[in-house]
C-alpha cells in the first residue's frame, strides 16, 4: 500500500466544529466565513511543510475544491484526503422527508448529480432499494464528484456511517466500498471509526486489507471505545503494510497540551496524524512536535 | 440466562441506529425486525443474516417469541405495541415521547409494574456524563436550593416548509416541537429538579410548520418556592445538532450546563468536591466515561446498555422508567392544555 502523508492538515476548525466550547466555535465559524481566510490559513499550514489536506464534503467544500483546482500551479503538488459524507446535510434532509424520500432526493432530482437520465438508466429507486451496494456506489460518486481534478490520496467514509454499519456486522459493504474506492478512484480507502480496535479485527476477520483507519488516539482515551488499553493494544500489533493508522483528536480537544499529547503520540505504532489548527503559532508548533516513526 | 433475543419494532432512524449498538452487546441476539415499509424490509433481509423481517410487529411477537423489543415506531402506535408485549410479558424499550397520550402512559406504568417487566423509556440525556454529573452535583447540594432554573433546547429539525407531511406534522401522531424536541429538555427537569407543581405561560409559535408548534415557551412553578423557564425551538438553522443548556441558580451558587462542559460559580468553596468559591469549569473530557461500542454518543450506547444488562439482572433498570416517560408525559399534557388557555383572549 502506497504510504500516506505523515501530516495532515484537517478542516474543523474553519466549519465551527469545537468539542470543547460553542462560544469558540462560533467566533471561529465567523472569521472563516469568509472563504480567503481560510485559504490563509492553508497557505501557513503548507508554509510549515503540509502537503496533505483532510476536506469533508460539507456544503463549502466544493468552493474550496474549485479554489485548489483553478490555482494547479501552486498547489497541484498537494495529496487530498476527503472525508465523505457530510452528516448534517443528510440527517435534516431525512428528518423532513423520511430516509428513502431523501435518499431519493439526492441520487435524482433535477439538480443532483446524476440528474434524470441516471435515473432512467439505473432503474430508480424501486431497483435500488433491492441492491444497497449499488446504492452506495453512487452516493460515494455524487459526494466525490467535488474533489475531481484533485489528487485525491485517501478516501475516507465519516465515523457516524463505519461505526453504524459496523454494528450490523456485514462484511459485504465494507468489503465493496474499498473495492470501488480502489477501482473507480484509483485510491486507498480509508475509514473514520471511534471502535479503531473492533474495526480492525473485523476487517482482519473479513480478508479486508490495505486499508487506513483513522481514530481519536491521545492520552486520556477520549473518543476511544471501548478503552485506551484496547487501543494500545492494537496498535502496537498492527502491520501498517495492512493497515496504516491515522490518530485524530490528538489534543482529546484541547485537554491535553501539545507537547504532551504528541510525545505520547509519537512514542506509538503510527503512520499519520491529522489536526486542525488557525493561528501560525500552533501550526508550526504541532508540526514541529509530530515526529512519528522517529523514536520507536 | 441465555442470551437475550431482541426484537426491534420501527426501522426508521432510532431503530436503524439501536439495531448498531444493540447487536454489540455479548449477549443480546436480535433475531427480528418489523416494520411497515417495504424497502427496508428488502434491504435489511439481504444484507443481515440471521433475522427475521416482519411487515406486522404482531407476527414477529408471535412467530420470533423475543424476550424483550425495542419500539421505535411513531409515538402514537408505542401504546399498541407496547400493551401488545406486555399481554406476553415481553420486556420493552419504547423511544420518546413514551406514547402521545397521558392515560396510555399511565396505563403502561402501572401494567409494566405490577408485572414486574423490565421497561425503559428512550430519554437518552439521563445517560449523559454531563447530565448525571450536574444531577448528582444538586443532589449533593453543591449549589444549595435550587431556587430558579433554566432548561433550552435548540435544533434545526423543521428548517423549510413542509413540501409532505408525514407523522412528525401532526400532535395526534406524537409530532410537534414540543413531543419530538422539547420532551428531552422537560425531562431534563423532571430529572435534575423533579415534576412541577404548576405549569402557567406557556406559548407556542409557528415558523414553518402547518398543523403543530416549531417554538414552545413555559413557566414551571414548584410548592417550595422554586420555579423555572422552558423555552425549545426545533426550526433553529444556527444549530447543526440538537442541544440542550441548562441554567440552574440555587442559594449557593449556580451551574450551566451544555453538551461541551459545566460551568460552576460557588458563593464559598466547596468541601465535599475540589471547586473552589467563584467560576469552576467542568469539561466533557474530564468527565466522560467511555462506552463498549460507539455509534453516536456514549449516553446511546450506555442507555440500550443498561435495558439488557438489567433484563439480565446486572443493573437495576432505574435509571429511566416508564415512571419517568409518564413523568413528561404528564407534564407535556399540561403544557398543551395551558397553551390552549392562553391562546383564548375573552
Ligand atoms: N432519543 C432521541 O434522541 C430520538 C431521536 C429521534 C427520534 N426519536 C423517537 O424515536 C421514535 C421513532 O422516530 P424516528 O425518527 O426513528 O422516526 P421514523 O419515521 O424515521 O421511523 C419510524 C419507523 O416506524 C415504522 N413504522 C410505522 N408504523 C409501523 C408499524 N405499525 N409497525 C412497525 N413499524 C412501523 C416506519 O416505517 C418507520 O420506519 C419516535 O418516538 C421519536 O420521537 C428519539
Amino acid at each position: 500500500m502506497e504510504k500516506i502523508d505523515k501530516i495532515i492538515f484537517g478542516d474543523n476548525q474553519f466549519f465551527g466544529i469545537n468539542h470543547m466550547s460553542q462560544e469558540k466555535a462560533q467566533q471561529l465559524s465567523e472569521k472563516f466565513f469568509q472563504t480567503e481566510n481560510i485559504y490563509k490559513v492553508y497557505d501557513l499550514a503548507f508554509k510549515s511543510g503540509i502537503n496533505a489536506v483532510m476536506l469533508n464534503s460539507n456544503d463549502r467544500a466544493k468552493e474550496i475544491c474549485e479554489y485548489f483546482r483553478s490555482n494547479k500551479t501552486k498547489y497541484g503538488h498537494l495529496a487530498w484526503y476527503p472525508s465523505i459524507p457530510y452528516p448534517h446535510k443528510y440527517a435534516n434532509m431525512v428528518n423532513e422527508k423520511g430516509i428513502f424520500p431523501a435518499i431519493n432526493d439526492v441520487l435524482f432530482s433535477n439538480n443532483s448529480a446524476l440528474g434524470v437520465l441516471g435515473m432512467v438508466a439505473k432503474g430508480g429507486m424501486a431497483v435500488l432499494g433491492k441492491d444497497a451496494i449499488e446504492l452506495m456506489k453512487m452516493l460515494i460518486d455524487i459526494e466525490v464528484k467535488m474533489y475531481k481534478g484533485l489528487d485525491v490520496k485517501v478516501i475516507f467514509i465519516q465515523n457516524i456511517i463505519v461505526d453504524l454499519l459496523l454494528g450490523y456486522n456485514v462484511k459485504d459493504v465494507f468489503y465493496e466500498y474499498c473495492n470501488y474506492i480502489r477501482k473507480k478512484y484509483n485510491a486507498i480507502p480509508g475509514l473514520i471509526t471511534q471502535n479503531m480496535p473492533y474495526l480492525k479485527s473485523k476487517l482482519e476477520e473479513w480478508g479486508i486489507e490495505e486499508v487506513v483507519i483513522c481514530s481519536s488516539i491521545n492520552k486520556i482515551g477520549y473518543l476511544m471505545s471501548p478503552d485506551i488499553q484496547s487501543y494500545l493494544d492494537a496498535i502496537k500489533n498492527n502491520n501498517p503494510d495492512k493497515y496504516q493508522l491515522m490518530a485524530m483528536s490528538t489534543l482529546a480537544s484541547g485537554a491535553i497540551r501539545a507537547t504532551e499529547a504528541y510525545e505520547f503520540i509519537n512514542s506509538l505504532n503510527i503512520q499519520s496524524v491529522v489536526f486542525g489548527a488557525s493561528s501560525e503559532k500552533n501550526i508550526n508548533e504541532t508540526v514541529k512536535l509530530i515526529k512519528l516513526g522517529e523514536i520507536n | 440466562m441465555n442470551k437475550i433475543k431482541l426484537g426491534i419494532i420501527g426501522m426508521g432512524r432510532m431503530g436503524i441506529t439501536h439495531f448498531s449498538i444493540i447487536n454489540s452487546h455479548p449477549e443480546v441476539e436480535i433475531v427480528a425486525v418489523a416494520d411497515t415499509t417495504k424497502m427496508t424490509l428488502d434491504l435489511l433481509k439481504k444484507y443481515v443474516s440471521g433475522i427475521q423481517v416482519f411487515k406486522d410487529y404482531k407476527e414477529l411477537i408471535e412467530t420470533s417469541h423475543p424476550d424483550a423489543i425495542i419500539v421505535c415506531t411513531p409515538p402514537n402506535l408505542h401504546y399498541e405495541v407496547c400493551k401488545f408485549a406486555y399481554e406476553r410479558g415481553i420486556h420493552v424499550f419504547a423511544e420518546k415521547p413514551f406514547t402521545a397520550d397521558v392515560h396510555q402512559a399511565e396505563e403502561l406504568m402501572n401494567l409494566f409494574e405490577s408485572k414486574g417487566l423490565v421497561n425503559q423509556v428512550g430519554y437518552v440525556n439521563r445517560f449523559n456524563d454531563i447530565f448525571i454529573t450536574v444531577k448528582n452535583y444538586v443532589a449533593s447540594g453543591l449549589i444549595g436550593d435550587v431556587i430558579r432554573f433554566k432548561s433550552e433546547m435548540f435544533s434545526c429539525t423543521v428548517s423549510k416548509k413542509e413540501e409532505s407531511e408525514s407523522w412528525r406534522s401532526f400532535r395526534k401522531n406524537g409530532g410537534g416541537a414540543v413531543y419530538e424536541i422539547a420532551a428531552h429538555a422537560i425531562d431534563l427537569v423532571d430529572f435534575i429538579i423533579g415534576p412541577p407543581d404548576n405549569i402557567v405561560g406557556t406559548s407556542m409559535n409557528q415558523i414553518y410548520s402547518k398543523h403543530v408548534e416549531d417554538i414552545v415557551s413555559s413557566t414551571f412553578l414548584y410548592k417550595n418556592g422554586c420555579s423555572g423557564t422552558l423555552y425549545v425551538n426545533w426550526s433553529d438553522t444556527s444549530y447543526r445538532k440538537p442541544s440542550n443548556k441548562l441554567e440552574l441558580l440555587g442559594s449557593k451558587g449556580k451551574i450551566l450546563a451544555d453538551q461541551h462542559g459545566i460551568k460552576i460559580y460557588l458563593n464559598e468553596d466547596s468541601e465535599s468536591t475540589k471547586y473552589k468559591k467563584g467560576w469552576n469549569t467542568v469539561y466533557i473530557t474530564d468527565i466522560f466515561t467511555p462506552v463498549p461500542f460507539y455509534v453516536r454518543g456514549n449516553e446511546f450506547t450506555r442507555q440500550l446498555y443498561h435495558f439488557a444488562d438489567t433484563i439480565l439482572g446486572k443493573e437495576k433498570g432505574n435509571l429511566c422508567t416508564f415512571k419517568d416517560g409518564y413523568h413528561a408525559q404528564n407534564i407535556m399534557h399540561h403544557l398543551f392544555i395551558d397553551a390552549q388557555k392562553n391562546a383564548i383572549i375573552e
